[in-house]
């Protein structure tokens, strides 16, 4: 076995963030290498200076022995490093064998060799095992079938290195299965790969080393996994740190009439049996992986997708909502959604209007008319309470950081006055800090009797807030437990839960 | 440099003013005055109100990120309904306008409803209803030219106050509401929102659909303005009147700062860049250059202001990337 990739003592820092700490790696050829860590851990941050996006601040890099800085990914292709990306990189209009050779398509007199492309495709595909229409437009496959897709695209560019970032999350069992074995091929062929996953029970199937990183630090390097037992690899995954802020437990009265309340609910989505109750002043958490249907199902209920079946009761009575308005307006749910960017805020408005776009009909004078004064005092009431940054009402939100752009996305609901509010991956992609203030504010509003429902896969973070954590695998819930608010034990039992489905 | 409160925000509609002025005076200066003289003046003023109209008819569907193709036969027909009403039917003047304004509108929310219920984009529709608006048009005026009608109307065109034409006023009190409806009315913050970002305005409780209607409704009523602009300003009408609006429509909202993508307005940019657009005309007429000279200078300066405006954007963006990479 020889090391194909090696990683000694690399740092990188963010303004206000040590997102990696010398971090220690060691991949070889013929293995699959789990690199293992919760979110914000750095892993990311990692396989991003392993393909050339990030510069490291310091520390080395070797490719099968030679000292190599990759400047940008181009230069991590050439070195025979491939990765296959959460966020699939394929162009949906163009046939599987456009794609797979994508990057660099085989010429012939400057045009493309169509002949030489068809047989580069199935060449790769057929090292994959795996069999599939080259003609076929990717839009009309199977998610693990972009997925393969993908991989065989990394493996024209010849690549020896293979980084698998969370490939199994948004694919079905059967479909994991099959990945797995062209994983195994892969291997036996005498790749490296460099297998990231979330999934624990995966992870044991199909890895033979590991590396743990917690807070930017290589906390176990590129040790053979079967030597660590599941339990001891969560333990170095959360650490200690965390459970020594052990929140106190808040009292919510279940004897109330739950705020709102599903029962049986199905929708068109492929949500089954999904039934809580959520009560006044409650945080209820509802955990799950990414592609577990969390998301979903809370813009189901908002009348995005069709409900199916079952039944939506706000404060104890039956109701049908047709869409986010009739849900802001008539019934006062709102939802702070996890795509801040893309839906949360209008990135080219200053902050007052991104804060007053739900209470417009709220700040008016005469003649229905908006009174500016009005809008200004609203936003700078939020802006104060929230200790949002900004140099005036009037700062674009394109230009504040992501923590304070978060916090203008609440800032609308909160104006709002919304009895209910859905807030879903509140702190992704933020800093430590930001994070903290934000699980504050959480309860805090709680305190003041909001109810709210809290969409995370960020356990530490379901701990430190959720009053009850609901947990959600595969468009269904698989668990429902009362928050001791400690960490160790909460996240052996959410654990289990997943497992025992 | 410190800029007017006014123009915080707004590096387009002060460079375009400083531009407005230069062109100004170096007009008047190489023409030894001549260009202050009433008649030369009259006629700089008169023919920029269309041009603010359509401009801003322009503006509010390029503020839902859209396009209406439709602007010229949408202002051709209604100029000839109201011409057909006053000459052939002697419908008196108020009504004849009121049913010309109606009819814009009514052609801008068939527009929206289309737009709506097709989902398709308002370019595919509007180019649709171009081509049939075309038809009607020159079935409605044939080759004739209609000028049998009250010659109030076109004295009224004439007419101004204090050396503005009425027309003209018509078209800045026009711009003036405009610009309120936009920064004071709900619809109108509702209409931006959703050209600002159409998802976070749908999970903000706003209707995008709605939106799209008003805002192609609304662009058919400016559109009705310019139609009631243009006959008072004119002797007769013909089947030539809205051909060379289309152009004319996209250049002073974009060279005004609109941004094609969607939930911005400039509103005094669009009629400051309809200033400079005629400014220009009137330097061909009076050094008698080639009329190409006008098309050419127009379209370099539409492109280079776009180009100028993507690129200060990118810069921003690029500025702020740094600050957000937060792991």
């Amino acid at each position: 076995m020889s090391n194909q990739l090696l990683i000694s003592k690399v740092s990188k820092a963010f303004p206000g963030v040590q997102a990696l700490n010398e971090v220690n790696l060691n991949l070889t050829s013929g293995t699959v290498h789990a690199l293992l860590g919760e979110n914000g851990a750095g892993k990311s941050t990692l396989i991003k200076i392993i393909t050339g996006v990030y510069l490291a601040d310091s520390g080395s890099l070797k490719v099968e022995g030679v000292e190599k800085s990759f400047h940008n990914p181009i230069e991590s292709t050439h070195s025979g490093i491939a990765v296959v990306h959460q966020e699939r990189n394929l162009i949906p209009e163009f046939s599987v064998e456009e794609n797979i050779t994508l990057h660099n398509p085989p010429l012939k007199l400057g045009i493309i060799d169509r002949k030489e492309r068809t047989r580069l495709a199935k060449q790769a595909l057929e090292t994959l095992g795996f069999e599939i229409d080259l003609t076929e437009r990717v839009k009309n496959l199977s998610v693990a079938q972009m997925q393969l897709v993908e991989i065989a695209k990394a493996l024209v560019t010849n690549a020896k290195i293979i980084l698998l970032d969370e490939p199994t999350a948004s694919i079905t069992g059967s479909e994991t299965s099959k990945l797995f074995d062209v994983i195994k091929r892969l291997k036996s062929q005498g790749n490296a790969i460099l297998f990231v996953s979330h999934k624990l029970e995966e992870v044991y199937e199909i890895c033979d080393t590991v590396t743990v990183l917690r807070d930017g630090v290589s906390v176990l390097e590129s040790m053979p996994l079967a030597d660590y037992k599941q339990g001891e690899i969560v333990d170095l995954m959360v650490g200690r740190h965390l459970a020594e802020r052990k929140a106190e437990t808040r009292r919510v009265d279940r004897n109330a009439t739950p705020v709102i309340e599903l029962k049986n609910l199905q929708t068109s989505l492929g949500h089954r049996n999904i039934s809580l109750s959520l009560y006044p002043g409650e945080v209820l958490g509802m955990y799950g992986l990414v592609g577990a249907g969390r998301s979903e199902l809370a813009r189901s209920i908002l009348g995005l997708h069709a409900i199916t079946g079952g039944e939506i009761l706000v404060n104890g009575s039956v109701v049908k909502i047709r869409n986010f308005t009739e849900a802001l307006h008539k019934y006062r749910i709102g939802y702070v959604t996890e795509n801040r960017k893309e839906e949360g805020l209008f990135l080219d408005f200053p902050v007052r209007k991104n804060i007053s776009v739900t209470i417009l009909a709220k700040i008016l004078q005469r003649l229905s008319v908006i009174n500016p004064k009005k809008e200004d005092d609203i936003a700078t009431k939020y802006v104060d309470r929230l200790g949002i940054k900004v140099v005036d009402n009037n700062q674009l939100a394109l230009t504040l950081s992501g923590g304070n752009q978060q916090k203008v996305s609440v800032s609308k609901w909160l104006a709002a006055e919304t009895k209910i509010l859905i807030i879903d991956e509140p702190t992704v992609g933020v800093d430590v800090r930001t994070k903290a203030s934000f699980h504050e504010l959480i309860t805090e509003l709680a305190n003041e009797g909001l109810s709210i429902i809290l969409i995370s896969s960020d356990l530490a973070e379901m701990v430190a807030v959720a009053d009850r954590i609901l947990v959600m695998r595969r468009y269904e819930f698989v668990g429902d437990l009362d928050n001791s608010k400690d960490y160790q034990s909460m996240s052996r039992s959410i654990m289990n839960s997943i497992q025992a489905s | 440099m410190k800029l007017p409160i006014f123009f915080k925000n707004r590096m387009t509609e002060f460079s375009l003013s400083v531009i407005f002025v230069i062109g100004f005076l170096a007009l008047v200066l190489t023409s030894n005055g001549v260009f202050l003289s009433r008649a030369s003046l009259q006629g700089f003023l008169t023919y920029l109100a269309v041009p603010i109209a359509i401009g801003l008819a322009q503006m509010v569907v390029l503020c839902i990120g859209q396009m209406n193709l439709a602007v010229g036969t949408m202002g051709g027909v209604s100029c000839a309904i109201m011409a057909v009403l006053m000459a052939d039917h002697n419908l008196p003047i108020w009504l004849a306008i009121f049913i010309g304004l109606f009819s814009a509108t009514a052609m801008g929310a068939i527009n929206g409803a289309l737009v709506v219920l097709t989902q398709l984009n308002g370019f595919i529709i509007t180019l649709g209803t171009y081509t049939i608006l075309l038809g009607f048009q020159y079935r409605l005026v044939k080759t004739f030219t209609i000028d049998k009608y009250p010659s109030s109307l076109p004295e009224f065109g004439k007419r101004n106050i204090l050396g503005f034409p009425y027309i003209l006023v018509v078209a800045i009190i026009t711009a003036i509401l405009l610009s309120l409806f936009f920064s004071r009315t709900i619809i109108g913050r509702r209409v931006l929102a959703t050209g600002g970002n159409p998802l976070a305005a749908r999970l903000s409780g706003v209707s995008n659909n709605r939106s799209i209607f008003i805002a192609h409704t609304l662009s058919g009523l400016l559109i009705g303005v310019a139609s009631v602009i243009t006959i008072a300003s004119l002797p007769g009408i013909n089947r030539s009147i809205g051909g060379d609006w289309l152009l004319a429509s996209f250049a002073a909202p974009i060279i005004g700062g609109v941004l094609m993508s969607g939930g911005t307005i400039a509103i005094y940019g669009t009629v400051i860049a309809a200033g400079v657009v005629r400014l220009v005309d009137i330097a061909r007429a009076q050094y008698s250059l080639d009329p190409s000279i006008v098309s050419l200078s127009v379209g370099v300066v539409t492109l280079s202001t776009v180009a100028l405006s993507e690129w200060r954007r990118r810069r921003t963006e690029r500025q702020n990337e740094g600050m957000k990479e937060l792991i």
